[in-house]
C-alpha cells in the first residue's frame, strides 16, 4: 500500500480540482507559500491559483517558484549511482520540494457544504450575495491550493458574453476565459504597454473591436502609423491584417489627415484639415521642445493675440515678413510694415524674439493641412465638426496620419483636435448636469506613442493630461498604447485603471506600469519574463485582481466569435445594405 | 508461527528481550528475522532478531585448541553449557482480539517464555496494519544496527509478499524510513544505499 493509498493528503471540494499543493506559511505582506505537490513544470509563474481554507475561498497569482530541500545535500548531491532507481526516486520526493509564492487578492464566502444544515443557516443569515472581496485574511495551514477552475475564473472575471465583459484573453494553463469589464474600462483611462513587436497593436485592435461591438462607448484613434483603419500587413509575419473598418463598416470612420490623403492606397471617408483660426497659443507651446523654442515664446504669442485676436493672430503673424526693411525718409534702414520686427516694435515685444519665433514657426505655417479660414471652403470648416458629430452620435473615427509621420504632425493635431473635443464634451456635460441636455456619450481617446504627448515635460501643456487626470467627470478617457510607460507622466500613470502589460524589458518601465500597484515586487519579474506576442498581464482598478493570460489571437476566429456571421460578409455588401 | 519454538526467554524488558537456543545453523533465525513470544495473557509480542551472539565457556576454551573429534565437537555444540543467546529488539504487539499494534508493548514476556520464528502469514499481518511506523522502534534506538536490521526486515518482506502487494509494502516502509531520517543525512544515506542493494 502506498502513502497515496492510504491517506490522501489533498482533496479540493470538488473532486473535479485536482490539488497541487498545500499553504505552508506566508502572510499579507510577505506573500503566501504554498508546498507543491504536483511536478514543478505543471504550474508556471502566473498561474491563478484558489487556496481552499474552511468556508473561504482565495484567490491569488502564482509570483515565484522556489525549489528547496530537506537538507541542501540532499539537492546538491546525486544519488542515482548510489541508490536504485526507485529509492533514488523516493528520497527526491521526500527530501526535495518546490514551493510556490502566491500573491494573494481576493476572497470570497462561499460557506458550509451545500446540501447540509449548516449551509441552510449560512444562507438565511446571509443580508446580500456573497462577492469576491479585497484580501484581509489568510488561509490556514495546510489550506488545499489548486488551479482555477472555469468557474473561479467566471466568478472573478464575468462570463464572456454576459453584460459589459469581454473576452481578452484565457488563462494559461487550463485555457478558461478570462473578461474584462468594458463598462468599467472606460470609466477610466487605461493604457496598454509592451516593448516593441510585444503584440500591442494586435492587442489594441482586439480591444478596440470589442468596445466598438459593444458600443459601451465612441472611440477616436490617434492611428500615428496608419495600422488600425483599412486593411494592414503584419511588418513581422506578412500576413493581411483586418481593419476596423473593414468589419464595421459604416460605424468606423477613416479620416486622413490634409486634402488629397491617401491611406494605404485607400481614399478616407474624409479630410481633416485645420483653420487657422483653430490654432491657439497652447498649441504652439506644446511644440516648444519640438520647435526649439525660447522662454520668451509665451509672452510674444500673447502679445500677438492681444493684437489680432485669437482667432486672426496666427493668420497675420503667418503673412509677416522676416527681416523686411525699408529706407526711411533719412535713408535709414528700419523694419518694413509688413514685418515682424515692425510689429515686435508696436507691440513692445522684443523684435529678435518675434523673429526667432517666427523663424521657427515656419514649420507649422507650412503644414498643407491647416488652411486659411474661408467660408466658402467647406471642408476645412466642416471637417473638425465633422469628427465631433461622428463620435458624438455613436461612430468611431480613426483620424489616420498618412504620410505625416513627424513627432511634429502627431502632436499638433493630436493635441489640438483632443481640445476641442474636451470643449465639446465639457459642454455637454454641463447642460446634462444643469438638466439641459442628454448624457453625453462616453469617449475614448486612443493614443500611441503617449509618452510623445504624457511625458513630464509636456503633461502641464497638452490636454491629454487633463483628459487623464479629470475627465472622466466629462465621460472621456484615454486609452494609451506606449512602449515606454516611463516616460510618461507618473501622475498620469497613476490615474490608469487598467493596464494591460505585455512583454517589458526595461526595469523603468516595469516599475512605471506597476507603480502604485499593490504587490508590485511580487509582478515585476513576470513582467519580463511574459512571452512576447502571447501573453499579457492585467492588472490595476479595472480588473479585480491581476492575472496572467493568453491573449486573443487576431484572426477569423476572433471575428467570427464577436460578430457572427456577419464577420465573413463582404465588406461591400454591407455598405450597400447601409446605403453607401 | 511456526510450531517448534526457537528458545526460552532469558531477560527481558519493554523494549526488548534476550532469548537462549540452542545452535542448529538450519532451524534458527537470522539477523533481522520477525520472532514472535505469545504471552500468558492471549498477547503476542512481536520482535526483530538484532543479534546472535555465541558466548564460550570454560571447556570450549580448553577444546579448542586440542585435537578433537568430529562426535566431541558436536556435542559440544548441541549440548553447551552456555545457550545461544540472541537479542530481540521489540516492535509491537497483538491483542487478544488479534489487534496489531505497532507502539511499546504493555509489558514484557516472562523467564523462559517460548519464542517462535514468524512465518509468512505472520509478517503479512503484522505489516499490512496500515503503516511502517514501528520502524522507529528501530530508526531511533542507538543500540541497533539500524542499517543492517531495516535491509534484513526488509528483505523478509519482499519474501513475505508478493508481486505489487511486495512493491507497495516496500514503498510505504521507504517512505516511512525516509520520513524518520531526513534530518539525518549520513544515516539515511547508509540505509538507503543498503536497501538498495537488495532490489
Amino acid at each position: 500500500m502506498t502513502l497515496n493509498d492510504k491517506k490522501p493528503i489533498l482533496q479540493a471540494d470538488d473532486p473535479q480540482n485536482t490539488p497541487i499543493g498545500y499553504v505552508i506559511g506566508g502572510g499579507l505582506k510577505a506573500n503566501l507559500f504554498v508546498r507543491l505537490t504536483r511536478p514543478a513544470h505543471e504550474v508556471q509563474e502566473g498561474g491563478f491559483v484558489v487556496l481552499e481554507s474552511g468556508n473561504w475561498q482565495f484567490y491569488g497569482l502564482v509570483t515565484d517558484l522556489q525549489l528547496g530541500a530537506v537538507d541542501p545535500r540532499y539537492a546538491e548531491i546525486q544519488n542515482r549511482e548510489r541508490l536504485s532507481a526507485q529509492v533514488s526516486q523516493l528520497l527526491a520526493s521526500q527530501t526535495l520540494y518546490t514551493n510556490l509564492e502566491v500573491l494573494p487578492a481576493l476572497m470570497l464566502e462561499r460557506g458550509p457544504e451545500p446540501g447540509t444544515e449548516e449551509y441552510e443557516k449560512w444562507r438565511a443569515a446571509l443580508t446580500e450575495e456573497p462577492r469576491p472581496l479585497p484580501i484581509k485574511t489568510v488561509p490556514t495551514h495546510h489550506a488545499v491550493a489548486r488551479l482555477a477552475s472555469a468557474g473561479d475564473v467566471a466568478e472573478i472575471f464575468g462570463v464572456p458574453g454576459e453584460g459589459a465583459n469581454f473576452e481578452i484573453g484565457r488563462t494559461r494553463e487550463q485555457d478558461h476565459p478570462v473578461c474584462i469589464d468594458l463598462e468599467k474600462f472606460v470609466q477610466r483611462s487605461s493604457g496598454i504597454f509592451g516593448a516593441t513587436g510585444s503584440g500591442k497593436s494586435f492587442l489594441t485592435r482586439i480591444i478596440l473591436a470589442g468596445l466598438i461591438k459593444h458600443n459601451t462607448a465612441s472611440v477616436l484613434v490617434f492611428d500615428m502609423h496608419n495600422e488600425y483603419g483599412f486593411d494592414d500587413t503584419a511588418s513581422d509575419t506578412g500576413m493581411p491584417v483586418v481593419g476596423l473598418r473593414t468589419k464595421f463598416p459604416g460605424r468606423v470612420i477613416v479620416a486622413g489627415l490634409g486634402r488629397g490623403a491617401h491611406i494605404r492606397q485607400h481614399n478616407p471617408d474624409f479630410h481633416l484639415e485645420f483653420n487657422e483660426s483653430d490654432i491657439q497659443p497652447e498649441d504652439i507651446e506644446m511644440l516648444t521642445r519640438e520647435l526649439n523654442l525660447r522662454e520668451t515664446t509665451p509672452t510674444t504669442l500673447e502679445a500677438l493675440v492681444q493684437t489680432f485676436g485669437p482667432e486672426r493672430w496666427f493668420h497675420e503673424f503667418k503673412h509677416m515678413v522676416n527681416g523686411a526693411v525699408i529706407e526711411n525718409d533719412e535713408g535709414k534702414k528700419v523694419p518694413a510694415p509688413e514685418s515682424v520686427a515692425y510689429w515686435a516694435n508696436q507691440a513692445g515685444v522684443n523684435p529678435m524674439a518675434a523673429e526667432g519665433l517666427h523663424s521657427k514657426m515656419s514649420r507649422v505655417f507650412n503644414l498643407p493641412y491647416i488652411v486659411e479660414d474661408d467660408p466658402n471652403q467647406k471642408i476645412s470648416v466642416n471637417s473638425l465638426r465633422h469628427i465631433i458629430e461622428a463620435l458624438k452620435s455613436g461612430k468611431h473615427v480613426v483620424l489616420s496620419f498618412g504620410d505625416y509621420e513627424r513627432d511634429l504632425d502627431y502632436l499638433l493635431v493630436s493635441n489640438l483636435l483632443t481640445r476641442k473635443i474636451r470643449e465639446a464634451w465639457e459642454e455637454m456635460t454641463n447642460q446634462y448636469r444643469g438638466k439641459d441636455g442628454a448624457e453625453p456619450r462616453p469617449l475614448v481617446i486612443a493614443v500611441e506613442e503617449a509618452h510623445k504627448l504624457l511625458n513630464r515635460e509636456m503633461a502641464s501643456q497638452t490636454s491629454f493630461s487633463t483628459i487623464a487626470r479629470e475627465m472622466r467627470k466629462y465621460y472621456v478617457t484615454l486609452l494609451i498604447i506606449d512602449q515606454r510607460p516611463s516616460q510618461i507622466y507618473d501622475e498620469v500613470m497613476s490615474q490608469l485603471g487598467t493596464r494591460v502589460s505585455g512583454w517589458l524589458g526595461d526595469e523603468n518601465d516595469i516599475a512605471a506600469v506597476l507603480s502604485g500597484l499593490a504587490g508590485r515586487d511580487a509582478l515585476r519579474g513576470m513582467l519580463a519574463r511574459l512571452q512576447p506576442k502571447e501573453e499579457v498581464l492585467l492588472l490595476g482598478w479595472g480588473v479585480p485582481m491581476p492575472i496572467l493570460v493568453k491573449s486573443r489571437r487576431y484572426d477569423q476566429a476572433f471575428w467570427d466569435s464577436l460578430l457572427g456571421k456577419e464577420s465573413r460578409r463582404d465588406a461591400a455588401q454591407s455598405l450597400k445594405e447601409l446605403g453607401f | 508461527m511456526n510450531p517448534i519454538p526457537i528458545g526460552r526467554l532469558l531477560r527481558a524488558n519493554t523494549t526488548g528481550c534476550a532469548l537462549g537456543c540452542k545452535v542448529t545453523q538450519g532451524s534458527t533465525p537470522s539477523f533481522g528475522d520477525m520472532v514472535i513470544i505469545p504471552l500468558t495473557n492471549q498477547n503476542k509480542i512481536y520482535g526483530l532478531v538484532y543479534d546472535i551472539h555465541i558466548d564460550d565457556d570454560g571447556l570450549v576454551n580448553q577444546l579448542a585448541a586440542a585435537d578433537i573429534s568430529r562426535e566431541i565437537i558436536e556435542d559440544n555444540r548441541r549440548n553447551r553449557n552456555v545457550p545461544v543467546e540472541m537479542s530481540v529488539a521489540f516492535i509491537g504487539w497483538e491483542d487478544p482480539q488479534g489487534r496489531v499494534h505497532h507502539t511499546r508493548v504493555p509489558y514484557p514476556p516472562l523467564t523462559l517464555d517460548e519464542i517462535f520464528q514468524c512465518d509468512d502469514e505472520e509478517v503479512r499481518k503484522f505489516t499490512q496494519n496500515g503503516s511502517f511506523g514501528y520502524l522507529r522502534a528501530v530508526l531511533r534506538n542507538p543500540e541497533l544496527p539500524v542499517v543492517d536490521l531495516v535491509t534484513a526486515h526488509l528483505r523478509q518482506i519482499l519474501a513475505a509478499r508478493s508481486g505489487i502487494d511486495a512493491g507497495q509494502a516496500l514503498e510505504a516502509s521507504l517512505v516511512e524510513v525516509i520520513a524518520m531520517l531526513k534530518d539525518d543525512y549520513p544515516q539515511m544515506m547508509d540505509v538507503l544505499s543498503a536497501v538498495s542493494e537488495i532490489l
